[in-house]
C-alpha cells in the first residue's frame, strides 16, 4: 500500500485528512512537529509527504530542505498562505508542488497526490536524448556520459515530457497539465521555479541553458543541438 | 527669456530686486535730472549776468572812444575801430573766446563800411531776430545762438549787441559773442558725474535689496522644500531656528505642526498596520479550521444519498455556504493585502482574447440558469498582454459574475479592442442599471445596488471594489456606466505591457447603442 506521510500541526486538519486518504486506499503516518519528521522518516520511508508550512519546531521550509537533502519522494506543501513568497520559498526549498488551504476539494488533493504517485510515461521504452543527456525511462535514470544525475519524480517528468517531443515549444499551460496534471491552471510559477532547479542540475551553466531553452512569451522547448 | 520671466513669477527674491531696481530707477532719475537742470540753469544765468555786464562795458568803451574820435580823419576812425576790436577780441583757447562782430544798420548808405567780424566768425552766426531787436531797443540785447566760423567750426555762444555810431560811417550794431563752450563742458562733465552716481546708487540698492530679501526669502524657501519633503513621506525634515524674530517664530510654527502631523501619521499608520495584521491573521488562522470543515463536509455529502431527505438537503446547505463562506474569506484576504500595498503583480505574456472567451466559457452555465448568454466579440482574434493573469481573470469573472446577476434575462456583450499600448475589454447588459448615485458607489466595498434585492448568487460583495484595485495595480482603469432600466456598461483598459501607463480609452464608457 501507499504511505503518505502528513506533517501538520492541527491535530483535527491531520485527522481529517488522514479520514480522507484512508478513505482514498492511502496509508497514512501523522506527524505533528516539524523537528520530528526526519527521525519518522527514516524509519519509515513514505512515498509522498505532505508537509504544512507552519510547524512548531522546525518551519516546513527546514523540513522540505532535509528532506531533499536525503530523498528524492515527491513533496506536497500545504500552505494557509496564498502569497507568493511562501510559495516560490517552499517550491524552492524542493517541494514539488503545494496546496493553498483551504483546498476547492478533497477530491483535488487527492488528485494531486495521486498524480505525484503515477508512473509516467510508463509507456515509453528505451532510451531518450536531450542535449548530451541519456535518458532512461523505464530505469528512470538520467545518465551524462555514463554518470547519472539525481532527479526528483517531478524533475525527471518535466525532463521526459520536453524530450519526448525535441521539436515542440511547451506553454507553461501545456506543461501544467502534461507534469502537474492540472487542467487550466493559471500558477506558472509552479513551472519556472522547477525549470530552474531541473536547469541547475542537468546544465553546464544555468545562466545560458542548452537543453532546457526559454522562448521568450511562449514557454520552453528541449534543447535540439544537445550541449554541442 | 522664458527663463528670466519664469524667474520673475517664481522667484519673491527676485520680483523684490525687479520691483526695487525699477523703483529705485525712477526716483534717481527724477532727483537727477531736477538736479542737473537746477545745476545747468544756475550757471547759465551767472555767466550770462557776468557776460551782459562785460558786454555793457566793452559797448560802452567801444561808444565812448567812437565819440572822442568825432571828426577825426577815416584813417583814425579805421585804427579806433580795429583798437575796440582788438581790446574787446580775447584769443586763449578756443574756449572762453569772445568775439567782436561790426554790423552796419540797412538804411546806412555810406561809403566807408567798417563791417568786420573777428577771428574768421561768419557774421550770419548774428540771427536776424536778434539784430532786428537791436535795432528797435537802444539798450543792449542777447540771445544764445550758434557760433560758426567760416573755416567751418560751431560752438555754443551767446551773442550781445547793442547799436553803436561810427564816425563818419553813421549806425552799425556792435555785437560781442562770449563761446559756451567751456559752459557746456561744465555741464557735461556734471551730467556725465550725476549719472554714474545714478548707477553705483542702483547698484547698491540692489545688492542692499538682495540681502535683505534673502534674509527673509531663505527661510521661507527653507519652509517650502521641507514642506515638499513632508509631501513625499519624509516626515523628519524640522526648520532651523537661529534667531528670535518673525521667521522664527515662523520656523517654530511649522515644527510644531510637522511635529504634530508625525505624530498622527505614525499613529494612523500604526493603527491601519494592527487592523489589517488582524484581518490578515484572522484570514490566516480561519483557513486551517475551514479546510477541516470542509473535508468533513465534503466526506459527509458524499454519502448523503443515505440520508433522509432534510439531512441531505442541510448537507447540501452546509457545502454550498462553505463554498460562500470560503469565497467571502479569500476575497478579505485580497482587500486586506491591497490595504496593507502588499499586493504585488506577477506579470506573464498571455493572450487576453483566450482568456475572455475562457471565462466566458466557465460561466456560461451559470448564464443559462440565470436565461441570459454571453457574446464575446473581439476586434483581433488573438492579443498578447503582459499582466498579471491571475487577477485580469478576476476582474473579468468579476465583472462577468456582475453582469449575470443584473442580466434581467437579456445578452450580455463583451467587446474587447487593443491598441499598440493598451486593451480594452467592455461588459455591456442590458438590465436593470445603475442611477447617479449608484455609480459613485458601485466600486464601494459590500455596497449592494438593491438592499431588497435577494442575493441570489451568493457574490461577497467585494468582487467588483477587488476588480478595480486589480486594474489599478497595472495601471490600467475601471469604469462604470449605468442608466436606470437601461443597463450597464464596465470597461476595464489596461496596459499592454505591465508598469507602462494607458493612454487613451479605446473603448468609450458610453455605449455606442445607448441614446439618450
Amino acid at each position: 500500500m501507499t504511505l503518505v506521510m502528513v506533517v501538520d500541526d492541527d491535530q483535527d486538519l491531520a485527522e481529517m485528512l488522514g479520514i480522507v486518504l484512508t478513505g482514498a486506499g492511502i496509508d497514512v503516518d501523522l506527524v505533528s512537529r516539524g523537528d520530528e519528521v526526519m527521525d519518522v522518516f527514516r524509519n519509515n520511508p513514505p512515498d509522498l509527504v505532505l508537509l504544512d508550512v507552519m510547524l512548531p519546531g522546525l518551519d516546513g521550509i527546514e523540513v522540505c530542505k532535509l528532506i531533499r537533502a536525503e530523498s528524492m519522494v515527491p513533496i506536497v506543501m500545504l500552505s494557509a498562505k496564498g502569497d507568493t513568497q511562501d510559495v516560490v520559498k517552499g517550491l524552492e526549498a524542493g517541494a514539488d508542488d503545494y496546496m493553498v488551504k483551504p483546498f476547492r476539494h478533497p477530491s483535488e488533493l487527492i488528485a494531486r497526490i495521486k498524480t505525484r504517485l503515477r508512473r509516467t510515461n510508463s509507456d515509453i521504452s528505451g532510451l531518450l536524448t536531450i542535449g548530451d543527456l541519456a535518458i532512461d525511462v523505464q530505469a528512470h535514470q538520467v545518465l551524462r556520459a555514463g554518470k547519472q544525475i539525481a532527479l526528483t519524480r517531478l524533475e525527471f517528468d518535466l525532463l521526459v515530457a520536453l524530450a519526448k517531443e525535441p521539436g515542440r515549444v511547451f506553454t507553461r499551460d501545456a506543461l501544467l497539465s502534461e507534469v502537474w496534471g492540472y487542467r487550466h491552471s493559471t500558477d506558472t510559477r509552479l513551472v519556472n521555479v522547477h525549470v530552474q532547479r531541473l536547469r541547475s542540475k542537468i546544465e553546464h551553466d544555468a545562466e545560458h541553458p542548452e537543453i532546457v531553452i526559454t522562448i521568450r512569451g511562449v514557454g520552453y522547448k528541449a534543447g535540439v543541438m544537445g550541449g554541442s | 527669456m522664458n527663463r528670466f520671466f519664469w524667474k520673475v513669477r517664481n522667484s519673491l527674491a527676485f520680483k523684490v530686486i525687479i520691483s526695487t531696481v525699477i523703483l529705485s530707477l525712477g526716483v534717481v532719475w527724477i532727483t537727477g535730472s531736477a538736479l542737473n537742470s537746477r545745476l545747468s540753469s544756475g550757471i547759465r544765468e551767472v555767466n550770462l549776468n557776468s557776460a551782459i555786464v562785460e558786454a555793457r562795458s566793452t559797448i560802452f568803451t567801444a561808444d565812448y572812444r567812437f565819440l572822442l574820435a568825432q571828426g577825426e580823419k577815416d584813417s583814425v576812425v579805421q585804427k579806433v575801430v580795429d583798437d575796440v576790436i582788438s581790446s574787446a577780441t580775447t584769443i586763449t583757447s578756443n574756449e572762453n573766446t569772445r568775439e567782436v562782430v561790426f554790423a552796419r544798420s540797412p538804411g546806412n548808405t555810406r561809403a566807408i563800411n567798417y563791417e568786420i567780424a573777428s577771428n574768421l566768425l561768419d557774421p550770419a552766426t548774428i540771427p536776424k531776430s536778434l539784430s532786428d531787436r537791436v535795432r528797435k531797443s537802444s539798450d543792449i540785447t542777447w540771445q544764445y545762438v550758434t557760433m560758426r566760423y567760416l573755416q567751418g567750426t560751431s560752438a555754443p555762444g551767446l551773442a550781445i549787441g547793442q547799436k553803436v555810431q561810427i564816425p563818419n560811417a553813421g549806425q552799425y550794431e556792435m555785437y560781442i559773442v562770449f563761446s559756451l563752450a567751456n559752459e557746456e563742458k561744465t555741464l557735461n562733465l556734471i551730467n556725465t558725474y550725476l549719472l554714474i552716481a545714478g548707477l553705483i546708487l542702483i547698484i547698491l540698492i540692489t545688492l542692499i535689496t538682495w540681502v535683505v530679501v534673502r534674509q527673509v526669502v531663505k527661510p521661507v524657501r527653507e519652509a517650502a522644500r521641507i514642506a515638499t519633503e513632508f509631501t513625499s513621506g519624509d516626515f523628519r525634515q524640522r526648520m532651523k531656528v537661529y534667531s528670535q524674530d518673525e521667521i522664527s517664530t515662523l520656523g517654530h510654527a511649522f515644527n510644531e505642526m510637522a511635529e504634530s502631523l508625525e505624530q498622527q501619521i505614525a499613529r494612523l499608520e500604526n493603527l491601519s498596520r494592527v487592523q489589517q495584521r488582524f484581518v490578515s491573521d484572522v484570514s490566516h488562522e480561519l483557513r486551517t479550521p475551514l479546510t477541516t470543515l470542509r473535508m468533513a463536509s465534503e466526506v459527509i455529502a458524499a454519502s448523503r444519498d443515505s440520508f433522509d431527505p432534510t439531512v441531505a438537503r442541510s448537507t447540501e446547505l452546509l457545502v454550498a455556504q462553505l463554498d460562500r463562506f470560503e469565497r467571502l474569506l479569500e476575497d478579505l484576504l485580497e482587500v486586506s493585502r491591497f490595504d496593507a500595498e502588499v499586493a504585488v503583480l506577477e506579470a506573464v505574456d498571455f493572450d487576453i482574447v483566450q482568456l475572455v472567451n475562457r471565462c466566458a466559457d466557465d460561466l456560461a452555465l451559470v448564464a443559462k440558469e440565470r436565461k441570459t448568454e454571453i457574446f464575446v466579440k473581439s476586434a483581433e482574434p488573438e492579443i498578447m498582454i503582459k499582466a498579471d493573469i491571475r487577477r485580469v481573470e478576476r476582474i473579468l469573472r468579476n465583472l462577468l459574475a456582475n453582469a449575470i446577476d443584473h442580466s434581467e434575462e437579456v445578452q450580455i456583450d463583451v467587446q474587447i479592442k487593443a491598441s499598440d499600448r493598451d486593451v480594452a475589454i467592455g461588459v455591456r447588459d442590458y438590465g436593470i442599471g445603475l442611477d447617479e448615485n449608484s455609480l459613485t458607489r458601485v466600486f464601494d466595498r459590500f455596497w449592494r445596488a438593491d438592499p431588497s434585492r435577494a442575493r441570489t448568487r451568493g457574490g461577497t460583495g467585494l468582487g467588483l471594489s477587488i476588480a478595480l484595485e486589480d486594474a489599478r495595480l497595472h495601471n490600467g482603469e475601471l469604469e462604470a456606466w449605468g442608466r436606470p432600466g437601461r443597463g450597464a456598461h464596465f470597461v476595464v483598459t489596461l496596459p499592454r505591457k505591465t508598469w507602462e501607463s494607458i493612454d487613451q480609452r479605446l473603448i468609450s464608457l458610453q455605449p455606442e447603442d445607448y441614446t439618450a
